[in-house]
């Protein structure tokens, strides 16, 4: 079966962003590449909301081909270019990032199909308010959470609308030189 | 890591140390369960003996607690009435504890004392007198004061694998803080603790 994996990098008082969606308070090194790279390789198939999406769209399409393209550019461009990337939105009506599908309505029943078909794990990248509608329908297998030491203050909230309780189940935790946490969870099956 | 860093040493500035249990949405609300709300008594399930001795080291390595109102009253409601063979009862009543209140007029519980007025100042005078490290647990509105006012060292946070989706927060909107990762150390019923130095 394929897992739904939510891949996000938070602060430690639960922000994705700042309040002018500042990111660049998020420790990023070869250390967690890997690990996102590792994480990545298991799946074929990338999910966004719309404000990540479109985010990713002004990136990624070039960005192993600028003068400063990083390692991490080069070869997370090698896979997330071709992958499928779906983008669950109803203002958006095109995208223009190749292998892009929007998908307006039905979340459930789309994510069921998707789910059915043979292929690898799909990731959930940062979209806190698509992963709260996921959270609420019960879509994620496993989450990947990086926590920064920083306390932000104010911004873009990890954890949007949750309705129920959560309950999960602690697979993995890991330190990073950066100071950066990796807690990666699953679902209990309870 | 070992736990010899958890076990507080004689500073001439002494560490205002928050210990918090917390759920993956920041939630510090009634983790035991004594307030009756929503979701309370949500740590229950993961308790473990290494979660005790976790918090058996803490507080011998203290020798002063900090409360705030609500937390306080909890606590001495609980505390007076209960024994244990560890001596961990017997340390939480025989400990001095100081109280931030606006409210309270009086405090019963063994060896309170009451701080009332500017919080700020009565907590950094406490910090200059010699001693081990002065532990918060609970006590959310104390702690955003404190942050506000640079006044906490050391955040122990055992963050647990729920998402309560309500409650009281352990940081206020508006507070910010660049820490540094002491120790990240996961117990065996999937609680993480996650040290931080301010």
């Amino acid at each position: 079966m394929r897992n739904v994996i939510w891949l996000v990098h938070t602060s430690l008082d639960g922000f994705v962003t700042g309040p002018n969606g500042e990111m660049d308070w998020i420790r990023l090194d070869d250390e967690l590449f890997e690990d996102v790279h590792a994480l990545v390789s298991t799946a074929d198939t990338a999910l966004f909301g719309r404000v990540t999406y479109q985010l990713m769209e002004g990136y990624w399409p070039t960005a192993a081909n600028r003068p400063t393209a990083t390692k991490h550019d080069i070869e997370h461009s090698q896979w997330l270019n071709p992958a499928l990337k779906i983008v669950f939105s109803r203002i958006l009506k095109k995208a223009q990032w190749q292998n892009t599908k929007i998908v307006a309505e039905n979340i459930r029943d789309e994510m069921a199909k998707l789910k059915e078909q043979p292929g690898k794990n799909l990731i959930l990248f940062a979209s806190p308010n698509l992963a709260s509608t996921f959270m609420n329908l019960d879509l994620i297998d496993e989450y990947r959470f990086n926590v920064n030491p920083i306390v932000l203050g104010r911004g873009k909230a990890l954890f949007t609308d949750q309705r129920s309780l959560n309950k999960l189940k602690l697979l993995e935790s890991k330190t990073y030189k950066t100071g950066v946490v990796k807690l990666h969870y699953s679902r209990t099956g309870e | 890591m070992s736990n010899s860093t958890i076990v507080g040493q004689v500073n001439k500035v002494r560490k205002i140390v928050v210990s918090e249990f917390v759920s993956l949405d920041g939630v510090i609300e009634d983790p035991g369960g004594s307030e009756k709300s929503k979701h309370g008594g949500w740590t229950m399930p993961y308790w473990s003996d290494e979660i005790g001795k976790f918090k058996f080291d803490e507080l011998f390595g203290s020798d002063t607690l900090l409360l705030g109102r609500v937390t306080y009253q909890g606590f001495a409601d609980a505390w007076p009435s209960r024994t244990d063979e560890q001596g961990f009862a017997q340390r939480m009543n025989g400990l001095p504890k100081y109280v931030v209140s606006t409210t309270l007029d009086e405090v019963e519980w063994n060896n309170s004392k009451l701080i009332k007025g500017d919080v700020a100042k009565e907590v950094s005078k406490l910090k200059q007198q010699p001693g081990r490290d002065i532990l918060i647990a609970g006590s959310g509105e104390l702690v955003h004061e404190l942050m506000k006012h640079d006044l906490i060292d050391e955040y122990r946070l055992l963050v647990y694998p729920v998402v309560l989706g309500s409650g009281k927060r352990l940081f206020a909107e508006g507070t910010k803080a660049n820490l540094k990762l002491l120790e990240a150390r996961t117990f065996a019923s999937g609680v993480v603790l996650l040290r931080y130095q301010h």
